[in-house]
C-alpha cells in the first residue's frame, strides 16, 4: 500500500517472494536443459532455449491461475497470492522469450517481414491439424503483454478497477490461446502421449479447482437469513467469530464483514478497494483491518483506509440481543463513521 | 470479489470446462499416424561375391550374382542416375508367359532414384534362361527388357 507513485514498493515479502520465484526459474531450466543434453545431445542452443523456455511458461501459467481458487478453498495459499503479479510479468518475460526467439528462428531469414510470415507462411487457417499455431501463441503474447504493463496500481487507478479487472480477466482466453497453441503445435509433432497426458491432467485439475471454489462461494451467496426485525438479520453469535478476526455474510446480494475487536463489533463492507480482495478474510493488525490480498488497511469504526490513503468502503449497523448479533445490510456512504456495538 | 464477479468467474470456468478438454481431444485425434514404410524392395540382403553375367545399359549396370558354391541367386541393380519413369517395377517372366502376359510374372522389386538395388532370386532358377522387364506400372508400358 502506498500513497506515491513507486516502481515496486518493495518489502521484506516481496523480496522473498521473487528471490523464490528466480530460484524456481533457474532451478527449472537447469533440470530441463540437463535432462535434454542426456536424452537428446544433439539438440542446438535455440531449439533448447525454446522448449526450455516455453515449457517454464507453460507451467508458470498453471501455477498463477491455481493460486486464485487455491485461496479461496484454503487460507494456507494466500501469500502465493501476495504478489501474484510479480510472477505473472516473470511468466510474461519467459514466454516473450520463447516467442521472440521462435520468431528470429523461423521468421526471420526470409525476405517478408517476420510477423508478416508469421501469419502468411501458413494460411490453412480450416485445418484443425496443419492450423497455424505460431498466431495462437501470438496473441496469447499480446494479451500477456497488456496484462505485464498494467499490473501496478497506477494503471488500476487510472484505468479503474472495472476496465483493470476486465483487461485481466483476458487471462483466461490467453490460457485458451496457449493450450490450444501446444495441442496443435508441438503435440503434432511430439506424437508422445505423454505430452498430451501432462497437459490435459494440468488443464483439468485447474478447471476443477475453479469450479470447485466457484461453487464454494456460490453456496456462501445464497445462504438465508430467515430472522428479520425492523431491518436487521441475525447472522451469527458473539463466540462465532474469533478475536480481531471477522464472519462474512451475504445479505441482500452483498458481501459484510463483521469485525470483532476490544470489545466492540463493526460491520464493514467486505470487498478492498484495491483489487477487490475480501476483506473478512484478512485480521486486524494495528487496530485496522488489512486485506488478506495485498495488505491494504482500513478503520473499522469509519471503513476509511488511515491518512493519507483515501479508500473507503461502507459501513453497517449491528444490534447486540443476548450472544445474538443482528445486521441491518442497508449500508451507510462510503467512509461513514459507525460507532459499533459493545458486548 | 464482488458477486457480479465471482458470477462471471464461474461462468468462464464453466465455459472452459466445456470447451477446453473438446479442444484438446479434437487436437489429439488429428495427429498424424506414423506413416508405415512399405517397401516394394525387400530387406538389405549380403551381396553375393560371384559376378555371373551383366548387362550395362549406360544409366544403369544390371549384374546376376550368386555366392561361391552357386546356392544362392541375387539381381544387382546399379543405377546410375535416378530414372525418368517414377514407377519402374522390375519382373520376372517366366519362360512360357511373355511380355503380353506380365499380370502372371514375378514382381521382384521396383527402382527409382539413384543407388544400387539387391532383390534375392529364387534358387531353382539358377540356371534357367533369365529374362526380366523392366515395366512403368502408371503407363503400362515396358521400359526396357533384360535377357541374360
Amino acid at each position: 500500500m502506498s500513497a506515491s507513485y513507486k516502481a515496486v514498493g518493495w518489502n521484506r515479502q516481496k523480496k522473498i517472494y521473487d528471490g523464490l520465484i528466480f530460484a524456481f526459474c533457474v532451478v527449472y531450466l537447469l533440470i530441463f536443459c540437463g535432462l535434454t543434453l542426456v536424452f537428446n545431445p544433439e539438440v542446438t542452443f535455440e531449439t533448447l532455449l525454446i522448449r526450455s523456455s516455453s515449457t517454464l511458461a507453460v507451467l508458470l501459467l498453471h501455477i498463477i491461475l491455481s493460486i486464485g481458487p487455491l485461496c479461496r478453498i484454503n487460507k494456507k495459499f494466500l501469500p502465493l497470492l501476495y504478489n501474484r503479479r510479480h510472477l505473472g510479468v516473470t511468466m510474461f518475460c519467459v514466454a516473450l522469450v520463447h516467442g521472440g526467439f521462435g520468431i528470429i528462428q523461423f521468421h526471420t531469414l526470409g525476405n517478408t517481414s517476420p510477423f508478416l510470415s508469421l501469419f502468411t507462411s501458413n494460411t490453412r487457417y480450416g485445418s484443425l491439424a496443419d492450423f497455424p499455431f505460431q498466431a495462437l501463441g501470438f496473441f496469447a503474447l499480446l494479451i500477456f503483454f497488456l496484462m505485464a504493463i498494467t499490473s501496478h496500481d497506477f494503471w488500476l487507478h487510472n484505468l479503474s478497477p472495472r476496465v483493470w479487472k476486465t483487461l485481466h480477466m483476458f487471462v483466461y482466453l490467453a490460457y485458451v490461446l496457449i493450450i490450444m497453441h501446444v495441442m496443435l503445435g508441438v503435440i503434432q509433432y511430439e506424437t508422445n502421449p505423454v505430452f498430451v497426458l501432462i497437459l490435459f491432467i494440468g488443464a483439468i485439475t485447474l478447471i476443477l479447482l475453479h469450479l470447485y471454489a466457484g461453487s464454494m462461494e456460490v453456496k456462501k451467496d445464497n445462504i438465508y437469513f430467515g430472522l428479520q426485525k425492523k431491518g436487521f438479520v441475525k447472522v451469527c453469535t458473539i463466540n462465532d467469530i474469533e478475536e480481531n478476526r471477522a464472519k462474512m455474510f451475504c445479505v441482500d446480494k452483498e458481501r459484510i464483514a463483521v469485525f470483532k475487536t476490544e470489545g466492540k463489533l463493526f460491520a464493514i463492507n467486505n470487498v478492498c478497494k484495491h483489487q477487490n480482495g475480501p476483506l473478512g478474510e484478512g485480521k486486524i493488525v494495528d487496530g485496522c483491518i488489512t486485506c488478506p490480498w495485498h495488505g491494504y488497511q482500513y478503520l473499522p469504526k469509519n471503513g476509511q483506509s488511515p491518512p493519507p490513503f483515501k479508500e473507503r468502503v461502507s459501513t453497517y449497523d449491528l444490534e447486540i440481543e443476548g450472544a445474538d448479533i443482528w445486521l441491518n445490510p442497508v449500508p451507510y456512504p462510503e467512509g461513514t463513521e459507525r460507532p459499533g456495538v459493545i458486548f | 470479489m464482488i458477486r457480479p464477479l465471482r458470477k462471471r468467474h464461474l461462468q468462464i470456468w464453466s465455459g472452459i470446462a466445456v470447451l477446453l478438454p473438446v479442444g484438446i481431444i479434437c487436437a489429439w485425434l488429428v495427429v498424424p499416424k506414423p506413416v508405415k514404410d512399405h517397401l516394394w524392395q525387400p530387406p538389405s540382403t549380403p551381396v553375393l561375391p560371384v559376378i555371373m553375367k551383366s548387362l550395362d545399359r549406360g544409366n544403369y549396370i544390371v549384374n546376376l550374382r550368386t555366392n561361391n558354391d552357386s546356392s544362392a541367386l541375387q539381381l544387382e541393380w546399379i543405377n546410375q542416375s535416378a530414372l525418368t519413369s517414377p514407377s519402374a517395377i522390375i519382373y520376372k517372366l517366366s519362360a512360357s508367359d511373355g511380355i503380353q502376359h506380365i499380370e502372371n510374372a514375378d514382381l521382384i522389386g521396383r527402382i527409382d532414384s539413384r543407388g544400387t538395388y539387391h532383390f534375392a532370386l529364387k534358387k531353382d532358377s539358377a540356371n534357367d534362361h533369365q529374362h526380366f522387364v523392366l515395366y512403368d506400372i502408371i503407363h503400362h508400358q515396358v521400359i526396357d527388357q533384360l535377357n541374360f
